[in-house]
């Protein structure tokens, strides 16, 4: 059965039934997509395809030129819902050094303040930034800055993470960490992440499904189901030929004539 | 404290490099006295007094008063009181109207013909009106307010627009309220702006506060006693206040700059 169909029933976490445009600029017409409760969803699609458009929808921070966005059947709402993201560009307040910049989400939730100095010690210590709580944004380094957005992001114990090729930034030992640690907080705490990359290998290690964009206007192009048991092996057989697949349909997309 | 170690030699090279600008500006001092004190050999007119006429002039001024019987701390205190009164209202009226306009930037659009003109009317012009309508303390509060106003006003305008798509976004992602986006998000971005505004209000404010006392309306103040000098002749008393004008402006101007690296550190040391 196809993974989009079934969460088209009632188990669906976040259900998306919109269209979307930026003035004259269509980017999508009638994307219905679907996410089931505790899933890991990771989405492909060409540079400027509407990923981060389409978290942006998720998030409830920007509202769809027409149809709705669900979450546990109601309209999204981050005052309701409790969501966190990180986000795709340099996100990171510069006037707040590391340590405030991860209490973000913890104080506009007004959660007790020994909860957030709790929370915001035991980030720090998992993404590896400890004594560098003082530092403000422009003494620290690009990967680093990444890595305080991520802190932020899995600070607030939200049900619905949304992250937009969030550990582009990293050297390879601090992805595969960064990578675990996103699995284990998603199968631990049992989340529901929706997760754009680049990187198929990224995406077909990491998700429960793979959905594959077109270019504009935007439809999805495939949505895959990854059966492989985890922890996955990136060189397993099985795990080579379904990236090779995903591969595939990327490179058709990108040979489509563009109107 | 873990951040304390790294953190602090930036901090030490700072203090140091605060330091040789002082003695820097220690030496400036004395080679502009010096190169006063030849000029006024090499003229040698009793309309170009040297530098310590002018010290002798303050002397007497400090201890006896003026001619009129005033003290040069009233004078002093009525300029910088006015000053700051005027100030303090430009300030108080421009950053909420800033921040307004900027937040509503299609309300600004539809008002700006009635209010940008208002900018380009000096502080001065609006004298002859200040003397009719308003006496004593409102009169130059106005005038000054007049003055401090837009600067204040403008900057904060410009620096709404400034404020980062993004970080607005993180604060709604985590449920932030409207009001939380305004003090959170947008303030941080806009103090450094304000702040700047403020020194420009501020040498504006001390600009007014002069010809406003010089058109009267007042016994004390710094510019009526340089007037007062002025109908006697007597340059050094009149050189005595245009210094404690610059000394005076030029302390307020450091006690915001100070403000401005304390607040701003996260930015300050972006510009070293
Ligand atoms: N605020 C905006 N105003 C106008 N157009 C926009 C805006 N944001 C995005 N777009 C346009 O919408 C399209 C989708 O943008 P989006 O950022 O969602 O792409 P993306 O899939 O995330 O791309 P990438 O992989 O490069 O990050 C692009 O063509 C972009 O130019
Ligand atoms: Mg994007």
């Amino acid at each position: 059965m196809d993974a989009g169909t079934a969460a088209r029933g009632g188990d669906a976490k976040v259900r998306v039934d919109i269209s979307h445009r930026y003035g004259n600029l269509l980017v999508y017409e009638k994307l219905d997509l679907g996410v089931r409760e505790n899933e890991f969803v990771c989405i492909c699609g060409p540079s400027g395809c509407g990923k981060t458009t389409l978290l942006d929808l998720f998030a409830g921070i920007m509202k769809p030129s027409s149809g709705h966005v669900l979450i546990d059947g109601v309209p999204a709402d981050p005052k309701r819902q409790n969501i966190s993201f990180v986000f795709q560009e340099a996100s990171i307040l510069p006037w707040l050094n590391v340590r405030d910049n991860v209490a973000t989400g913890l104080r506009i939730k007004k959660r007790p303040a020994a909860e957030v100095a709790r929370k915001v010690e035991e980030t720090i210590a998992l993404v590896g930034l400890q004594g560098f709580e003082g530092y403000y944004a422009h003494q620290l380094s690009g990967g680093m800055k990444q890595r305080v957005a991520i802190a932020r992001a899995f600070a607030t114990d939200a049900d619905l993470i949304l992250m937009d090729e969030p550990f582009v930034s990293l050297d390879q030992p601090t992805r595969e960490k960064m990578q675990r640690e996103v699995l284990d907080i998603w199968a631990r705490r049992r989340r529901t992440v929706v997760f754009v990359t680049h990187n198929l290998e990224e995406a077909v290690f990491l998700g429960d499904r793979v959905v594959i964009l077109s270019g504009k206007p935007t439809r999805i192009v495939a949505d895959l189901e990854v059966k492989l048991p985890r922890p996955r092996d990136p060189v397993s057989e099985e795990f080579t030929r379904l990236r090779a697949r995903c591969a595939a349909m990327l490179h058709a997309v990108h040979a489509e004539p563009r109107e | 404290m873990a951040s304390v170690t790294p953190a602090m030699s930036p901090m030490r090279t700072r203090a140091l490099g605060g330091l040789r600008s002082v003695a820097n500006n220690a030496v400036s001092i004395v080679v502009f006295l010096a190169a006063w004190q030849v000029a006024a050999m090499l003229v040698n007119s009793p309309f170009f007094p040297a530098p310590h006429r002018i010290v002798n002039a303050f002397i007497r001024l400090a201890r006896d008063g003026d001619t009129m019987g005033n003290s040069l701390w009233q004078h002093c205190w009525a300029s910088l009181y006015r000053v700051l009164v005027g100030f303090a209202a430009g300030v108080v009226l421009g950053v909420p109207m800033g921040l307004l306009m900027g937040l509503m930037p299609r309300f600004y659009a539809s008002t700006r013909s009635v209010l940008e003109p208002f900018r380009f009317i000096p502080p001065i012009a609006w004298i002859p009106l200040a003397i009719i309508f308003f006496s004593g303390l409102t009169r130059f509060a106005f005038l000054i307010f007049i003055g401090s106003f837009f600067p204040v006003f403008t900057s904060t305008l410009v620096g709404v627009a400034r404020v980062e798509p993004i970080h607005r976004k993180v604060a709604l992602v985590y449920g932030a309220s409207k009001r939380y986006v305004l003090t959170h998000i947008v303030l941080p971005t806009v103090l450094p702006d304000i702040l700047g505004g403020m020194r420009v209000g501020l040498g504006a404010a001390w600009l007014t506060i002069v010809a406003a006392e010089l058109s009267g309306g007042t016994s004390v103040g710094l510019g009526r006693m340089m007037v007062n000098y002025a109908e006697l002749l007597a340059i050094p008393e009149i050189v005595v206040g245009m210094i404690l004008i610059g000394a005076l402006g030029f302390a307020m101007n450091e006690v915001l700059l100070v403000a401005e690296r304390r607040l701003f550190r996260w930015r300050w040391q972006v510009t070293l």
